[in-house]
């Protein structure tokens, strides 16, 4: 206590918001409701932001090409491949084949899997199981989730196409994003379908999301005109670019929402300092009377108001941590993330806001209470 | 030289339809270590006169001096800074805080004063009026007549020249408000204080150095 008597604004304000502890509460919790708004939608803005580029990670750096409307040929064709591998000195190209077949199990189950004839399968697959051949010659990869469904193990053969191949290795499920997503995947080499004479994709991974998107700029205007599109050229960048576009419209939604319900709260400040001013006006005509000066007792107010702020944001704060752990821990997998600096900046942002706005809203019933005459006050 | 005094004061609230004219020309004065006693029938202007001494309001025409000092036209905030050091007030109804303990409200007028700890002096004047057991209780578990005391020591905080009191013994029963009258008529020789008190208490006036009465916002 000794301490606060050299403050005396601030001990007159902690005393006076003691007296009346329900409405000091309440006015309180109505900060602590827009901090908690503010920081946790701010915080699980973030938190999507990063589940959503994780996400597209794997696929950023990569181009993928197919045959466009006005190829002649039923695929792109080993001249196109060679061109490609001129233009994208920097980069891994990978000509796939694909079709599509149904495996059969020695307990009877089938499941129908797209089938993927590529050379470099590592530059493509996760390999989670088994080992990752940089040149898939012989053999077979399956996605674990076939593997799984068709009870299928490293070393067991599969059967396409009159052919059997030896399974060697497990590869992780695509995301759902991107060529044969969400279906099961059947991994061989080229050679199994030599069949086809045409490739029907080729995927070239590039160093980053960057350079990826410059090449599939530079392959585009190498093989299509403005009428004839002979290569059809995708890159995901750019889909990072507009997923992260959206993710700051959505952020900057999320905020106002939070600012809004900040908003309100300061409104119930500013209300619940003007009937505590009206109620302790003769009170404070004694302070006046007594020689206390305007700006004295204004800042007696107004710091009350800015301790209502202060109180509320840091529970608030808190209060918003363990929601953003929450958050963290089911859309990101690791709660810790809530710790961050993107997402804890928004605890810091949601306190300095909470007590910016409330002393704000002291101001008119400081004011109000500073320039009373004092004989009108003590009249009561 | 009066530490108090009042020349022609004239006091008239423009109230639309009609106008009040509350102090008709009063002239007044209060010397150190004088106990002073303004008596007079409700709305004769008695509350008034204390308002203007006090500095709480200005007259609209006539004189008010402060210790020789002429402090008719001072603004608000010069008017404030003469009530912190010059003026000590106790009221009717002891208005003291609730959330401060006794020898915090003795301190009030002080505490926002940087570089000034008169707890000393607030102790000394609460031990003063016998509540020296009491400094750290709240108004609540003090009684009537020990609030008013808290107020007096709370209106010699700052050593004024002058301390004003509206009906000190208004709110309590007559052996406690004789109590406090020998507390004043004590303090004021020890302080030399002049103190003008504005009662109805026939009692108060038997302590009085001088009574003035005032009828119709004219002193008799």
């Amino acid at each position: 206590m000794s301490v606060l008597w050299r403050f005396p604004s601030v001990l007159m304000a902690w005393r006076n918001l003691g007296r009346n502890r329900v409405r000091t509460a309440l006015a309180a919790l109505g900060i602590i409701i827009g901090v908690m708004a503010i920081a946790s939608l701010g915080m699980a803005s973030v938190a999507l932001q990063q589940q959503a580029s994780s996400q597209l990670g794997s696929l950023t750096n990569q181009v993928s090409l197919s045959a466009g409307d006005d190829l002649t040929t039923d695929g792109l064709t080993d001249d196109q491949i060679a061109e490609i591998e001129r233009i994208a000195t920097d980069a891994t190209v990978v000509p796939q084949k694909t079709d599509s077949t149904e495996l059969t199990s020695r307990t009877g189950a089938s499941a129908r899997v797209s089938v993927t004839g590529v050379t470099n399968a590592d530059a493509l697959y996760d390999v989670s199981a088994g080992d990752s051949p940089t040149r898939l010659t012989a053999g077979a990869l399956v996605t674990n989730s076939t593997a799984r469904q068709l009870g299928l193990e490293i070393g067991d053969p599969v059967e396409y196409d009159g052919r059997l191949y030896r399974v060697r290795g497990l590869v992780e499920s695509d995301s759902g994003f991107g060529p044969g997503g969400g279906r099961g995947e059947l991994v061989l080499p080229l050679s199994a379908l030599s069949d086809q004479q045409y490739y029907d994709s080729v995927t070239v991974v590039a160093a980053d999301g960057d350079a990826a998107s410059e090449l599939a700029d530079e392959l585009d205007a190498h093989f299509n005109t403005d009428d004839e599109t002979d290569v059809r050229v995708q890159s995901y960048a750019n889909a990072q670019q507009s997923i992260s576009g959206f993710m700051d419209t959505l952020q900057t939604a999320l905020l106002g929402i939070g600012g809004i319900s900040l908003v309100v709260a300061s409104v119930a400040i500013l209300n619940v300092m003007l009937m505590s001013v009206i109620e302790r006006r003769g009170e404070i005509g004694v302070l006046r009377a007594v020689g206390i000066r305007r700006g004295e007792v204004l800042r007696m107010i107004l710091t009350e108001a800015a301790f209502l702020g202060g109180v509320g944001g840091l529970a608030g704060a808190l209060g918003s941590l363990a929601v953003g752990l929450v958050i963290f821990h089911l859309l990101a997998g690791d709660a810790a993330g809530a710790l961050q600096w993107a997402s804890a900046q928004y605890l810091l942002y949601g306190l300095a806001f909470a007590v910016v706005a409330s002393t704000l809203s002291g101001f008119y019933p400081a004011w109000k209470a500073a320039n009373e005459s004092p004989v009108e006050a003590l009249r009561g | 030289m009066s530490v108090v005094e009042l020349e022609s004061v004239v006091k008239r609230y423009e109230g639309g339809a009609e106008t009040v004219v509350a102090l008709k020309g009063v002239d007044f004065h209060a010397e150190r270590g004088e106990l002073v006693v303004v008596t007079g029938p409700s709305g004769s202007g008695k509350s008034t006169m204390l308002n203007v001494i006090g500095l709480l309001d200005s007259p609209t025409e006539g004189r008010v001096s402060l210790d020789g000092r002429d402090v008719t036209d001072f603004s608000e905030d010069e008017r404030t800074e003469e009530r912190r050091s010059e003026l000590g007030f106790v009221f009717q109804n002891f208005h003291l805080l609730p959330m401060l303990t006794a020898v915090e409200n003795v301190e009030l007028p002080s505490m926002w004063d940087t570089g000034v700890d008169r707890r000393e002096r607030a102790v000394d004047l609460l031990k003063r009026v016998g509540l020296g057991d009491r400094l750290e209780h709240t108004p609540d578990e003090l009684s009537g007549g020990q609030q008013q005391r808290v107020a007096i020591a709370r209106a010699l905080i700052n050593a004024p020249d002058v301390l004003l009191a509206d009906e000190p013994t208004g709110n309590l029963d007559q052996a406690t408000g004789r109590t406090i009258l020998d507390e004043m008529t004590r303090l004021k020789e020890e302080e030399n204080v002049a103190i003008v008190a504005i009662t109805h208490d026939e009692q108060l006036a038997n302590y009085a150095d001088r009574v003035v009465r005032i009828v119709d916002g004219v002193v008799q």
